[in-house]
């Protein structure tokens, strides 16, 4: 049954690189970042979440929650410590202020991964499943943990979108990401919004990351594949588009997993970058993008 | 908007400076040679070729104002021409050299389409794909290419360390002039001024557009140049030391760090972080984390880079 | 000294000068005699305490790297401790050079030209040694690895033996690999399970090639059929189509050549419950913390090493391991065994060759004949395929099967040194 296989197993890839793109994609839609340290966060957060388990014998949810909170901090400190400081710098021109975030958080990622590859080696780790064993679907084996990973990753999506179109403080981040400006003659305080786009960037990053580390195994190596993988599914989906993130990574996740089954798993990414290549020179702001 | 008479005076003021800065410094590299060991001649070669690159990449960005993410796209694409004609069919380095260059003025003016429609990201993701595309294909076909062990060469520029240090740093100068001289020209005000407002530029009268390929060509020249050079120098091409992200990094690094829009920061900034790499080399592992530590510090309070305060010309109005 | 003279009156500016000018002669002679017998008794005194140095160069951040620079340090304490080498000392002088060719050339020259070590032990990394040999020969170093595979190493050794002599292998060839390989499944894979079908899963990289093509020889020779033969990227992360792919083609036993890649193939296996065993190469399997690193999805990996600390291969080889335990908290790393050996042969060849210079020393080691803790270490001459690779074979080095099993590494051949016998989780199937 190659085609349930290939279906399955698309799915599951496709529901992790949704996570992952969509942190990434909100980020840059309501703050204006390009977080290039995006990779190394979710390495930090399963390498986290495999030592923390490793330390209290074994427990991985005790392991997992502490990725997602490593996580949730690294974000914060990303913002206050590197990214704020430069948006409110004075030094910087505002045209040269994307370059220099750009840079800074691209340093700040080698910084991480630097830090985990000395404390923990660069050898993978894998973070425990939080349900071992295989079940059969329809006659293909498939293991709890992929099938966990791909319900979390949509529960965690969904409750996005819920915050972000049901709820007020939702809602008051959508017209942030179309227009700061007018928020605060709202009398809003940009900052809180700030704060919370942050905060939930980390959360995303942190489960994304504990899901990989479940799933495939990360090691601080993987941080700038991962951060490029982000990168090319939001762009192909339009930056700053939640929804053409998701679509994206359907694409993306689906175009690698038939390409390694049917055609050779060492070519898995080169029809990726192709599409990525006449996605930019033919419709260069993405499937849905609107900046 | 200055007037002429202001302009050159501001210009001369500089090129005082400059000249009290770099001169002295450039007598006592070209003399080190006399004192200094082959280790840190060795050192300063690579150093050297890795300052072209800085330089090239400033001219495209600092000036040009276009975000490459890949700056060995067309590093690597001179480096690796060179080396297949070199080690397939034996052509001379002389003639390597040129269709290296050539090469990667092509690849150079390849990226520039689409960066004339495409603003900051998205082109920048544009010299990302490149970059993993011709690493991919390298990879893939490492039965020609080498794949990551690289292809080792039957010619090398020469054995000798004072030989290879001097063909080096006679490269980086005659580059940084022309580089540094064509920034302070008529050509690079007009490029600056595209770079940061291609619309007042274009109102001005400028074709935006051209001056942006040639800036693309020229950056894409260099590059590819001092790709094939510094291979010549190793005597292997390989992936890691001329395509890897990692390189590109560097480089972008030492000249954000240099200062940007002065191509000779470039140039110190990639001297610097060489030295600093191997300085910290006793430290194993901690050498790249203090080297990033440092460089984003720099970034964060220090944000026109080492030179930035000293060379930039005068931010417009 | 010609400013002096601007203050002068004229008339006595010519005296001063000649005045000057004698003083400036004494001067230059004094400091002359001085800097000559300054410089005998710096030298006579140096030489008496000199050093023997000897550089490592590998990637600290990996468990297979590391392993070096300490089981180095712990041979040079053991060394020193015992009055070191013709009265002198040996010093470990450590290099990172993050798994890049380019950066352990730069550290290699650095080591010879600045730092004037008088031997190198690099790396494990094929590719990386590779990049070093030529060095070897133009800076006439001596050069040993402890763990690259190659057979290319030898190889160039062979081809051009003027230039390349400096450079040995400590280590097994990728060929000798295969067969010890081959061997260890005759007697397990064939005569114990019954298995007649296999495929062989190595990843892209240099070492695999000569491992691959001597494989496809060897395993024929045992009596297993080889269905197929799949080279995945070491950038792969995703193993699942690569095992859906080889279970659809329903071999008995996975035969593995993977180094880059280890612990995330093997989590995966077990978490998709592969129901065929891995049997073969698998270099992060011989980590003491592989177990840790797959939570434990280790179970069952069979793994070919040359030295195991619960086999005493010769009489150094569980001393040494106890010893680097208790110093690091972990069981040394393949790599180690042989680097640890390799000081010791280095500080024997310039013992024997009574000088450090690099030709004198490269006729020594030729000579060594020496039991270390992998085994008895001959070095093959000159005119040898191998040429200064290790004499394979019985007596000297024949290599160990180990498979992990409830946590520890278990060596289950040869029978003679065998701790256990093989054994797999419930989810792998076996031949009836």
């Amino acid at each position: 049954m190659l085609a349930l296989q290939i279906l399955i197993d698309g799915f599951a890839i496709s529901a992790l690189y949704a996570l992952g793109a969509t942190g990434f994609t909100l980020i840059f839609g309501v703050s204006g970042v390009l977080n290039l340290s995006h990779g190394a966060l979710m390495a930090m957060a399963a390498i986290t979440a495999w030592a923390v388990a490793d330390m209290v014998g074994g427990n991985a949810y005790v392991g997992a929650a502490a990725g997602v909170i490593a996580a949730l901090i690294c974000a914060f400190v990303t913002f206050r410590l590197i990214v704020r400081p430069i948006q409110n710098s004075r030094a910087i021109p505002g045209e040269e202020k994307e370059i220099f975030v750009l840079t800074g958080t691209l340093l700040w990622g080698i910084m991480i991964q630097e830090a985990l590859a000395y404390l923990f080696t660069n050898t993978p780790k894998t973070v425990r499943p939080l349900i071992e064993g295989v079940v059969s679907i329809a006659g293909v084996r498939v293991p709890y943990n992929e099938v966990l990973t791909t319900a979390i990753s949509w529960a965690a999506i969904g409750l996005l979108w819920l915050l972000v179109n049901r709820t007020r403080m939702g809602k008051r981040l959508l017209a942030a990401s179309m227009n700061p400006r007018g928020l605060t003659l709202l009398g809003h305080e940009l900052s809180s919004i700030y704060l919370l786009v942050w905060a939930i960037y980390g959360i995303l990053a942190g489960i994304a990351g504990v899901l990989l580390g479940a799933f495939l195994g990360v090691s601080s190596d993987n941080a700038g594949t991962l951060t490029a993988s982000a990168f090319s599914i939001v762009v192909l989906g339009g930056l700053g588009s939640v929804s053409g993130s998701l679509i994206a990574a359907f694409v993306v996740g689906y175009l690698e997993t038939i390409t390694a089954y049917l055609i050779s798993p060492t070519i898995r990414t080169v029809p990726v970058l192709l599409l990525l290549v006449v996605v930019v020179y033919v419709r260069p702001q993405g499937l849905l993008g609107r900046r | 908007m200055y007037g002429r008479k202001a302009c050159w005076d501001a210009a001369d003021m500089l090129r005082n400076k400059i000249f009290l800065l770099v001169v002295p410094l450039l007598v006592v590299l070209a003399l080190l040679p006399l004192g200094a060991d082959g280790y840190i001649l060795g050192l300063l070669t690579l150093a050297y070729y890795y300052a072209v690159f800085a330089m090239s990449w400033d001219l495209l960005f600092g000036f040009a104002g276009e975000v490459n993410f890949g700056p060995t796209f067309l590093i690597g694409v001179g480096a690796y021409t060179a080396a297949l004609l070199n080690h397939y069919w034996h052509w001379s380095i002389p003639a390597c050299l040129a269709a290296g260059s050539a090469t990667a003025v092509v690849a150079g003016l390849v990226l520039a389409v689409p960066a004339l429609r495409l603003r900051g990201p998205y082109f920048g993701l544009v010299t990302l794909v490149a970059v993993l595309l011709l690493q991919n294909m390298l990879v893939l076909n490492a039965g020609l290419t080498g794949g990551e062990i690289g292809l080792d060469l039957p010619d090398v520029l020469a054995v000798d360390d004072t030989q290879n240090y001097y063909y080096a740093f006679g490269f980086m100068v005659v580059s940084a002039a022309i580089l540094f001289g064509l920034s302070r020209s008529p050509v690079g005000l007009i490029l600056q001024a595209s770079g940061q407002d291609a619309i007042e530029a274009s109102a001005l009268g400028f074709n935006v557009a051209k001056h942006k390929l040639v800036a693309f060509a020229i950056s894409a020249f260099f590059s590819g140049l001092a790709g094939a050079m510094l291979i010549f120098y190793m005597g292997t091409a390989s992936v890691g030391t001329v395509v890897d992200i990692a390189v590109g990094v560097n480089v972008i690094i030492a000249a954000v760090l240099g200062g940007r829009r002065t191509i000779l920061g470039a140039a110190i900034g990639a001297i610097f972080l060489i030295g600093a790499g191997e300085v910290l080399r006793p430290l194993g592992q901690l050498a790249t984390f203090i080297v990033a530590a440092v460089a984003l510090i720099v970034i964060l309070f220090l944000p026109s880079g080492f030179l930035g305060r000293f060379l930039q010309p005068g931010d417009r109005q | 000294m010609g400013n002096c003279c601007i203050f002068l009156p004229v008339k006595g500016r010519k005296l001063m000068q000649l005045k000057g000018q004698l003083i400036m002669y004494n001067l230059r002679v004094a400091a002359l005699l001085g800097s000559v017998f300054g410089f005998a008794f710096v030298a006579t005194a140096a030489q008496a305490a000199d050093p023997i140095k000897i550089a490592t160069i590998a990637e600290t951040s990996a468990l297979g790297g590391i392993g070096i620079p300490r089981a180095a340090k712990i041979a040079a304490e053991e060394i020193n401790k015992a009055g070191g080498v013709n009265g002198r000392q040996i010093e470990i002088v450590e290099y990172d050079d993050h798994n890049s060719a380019a950066e352990a050339v730069r550290a290699f020259q650095r080591a010879a030209q600045q730092d004037k070590v008088h031997a190198v032990i690099a790396t494990y990394i094929s590719e990386v040694m590779l990049a070093l040999e030529p060095w070897s020969g133009r800076l006439k170093m001596p050069l040993i690895t402890p763990g690259a595979a190659s057979n290319e190493i030898t190889k160039r050794v062979h081809d051009d033996y003027d230039h390349n002599k400096y450079v040995f292998h400590g280590y097994l060839a990728s060929t000798q690999i295969a067969d010890s390989v081959c061997e260890g499944a005759k007697k397990l894979v064939v005569g114990d399970l019954k298995m007649k079908t296999a495929v062989v899963m190595s990843e892209d990289a240099a070492w695999t090639l000569p491992l691959d093509e001597e494989y496809l020889k060897c395993l024929p020779k045992i009596g297993i059929k080889v269905l197929d033969h799949i080279r995945l990227s070491p950038d792969t992360t995703d193993f699942t189509p690569i095992y859906n792919k080889i279970e659809g083609e329903k071999p008995d036993v996975i035969i593995t050549g993977i180094s880059h890649v280890g612990v995330q193939p093997t989590v995966q296996w077990q978490q998709q419950q592969v129901p065929i065993p891995m049997f073969g190469v698998s270099s992060q399997a011989t980590n003491a913390t592989f177990w840790k690193d797959t939570n434990g999805a280790a179970e069952g990996v069979a793994f070919q090493m040359v030295s195991a600390p619960d086999v005493a291969v010769t009489p150094k080889t569980i001393p040494f391991a106890q010893k680097y335990k208790a110093q690091y908290g972990d069981w040394p790393g393949y790599a180690a065994y042989t680097a640890y050996d390799d000081v010791y042969m280095w500080a024997d060849a310039i013992k024997r060759a009574g000088s450090t210079d690099p030709d004198k020393m490269v006729e020594a080691m030729e000579k060594t004949d020496y039991v270390g803790t992998i085994g008895r270490i001959n070095f093959l001459p000159k005119g040898d395929t191998f040429a200064h690779g290790m004499r394979i074979g019985e007596g000297y080095i024949t290599g160990l099967i180990a498979q992990w099993q409830k946590g520890n590494p278990v060596t289950v051949w040869p029978d003679a040194v065998a701790k256990g016998k093989l054994g797999f989780p419930s989810f792998v199937k076996l031949p009836q």
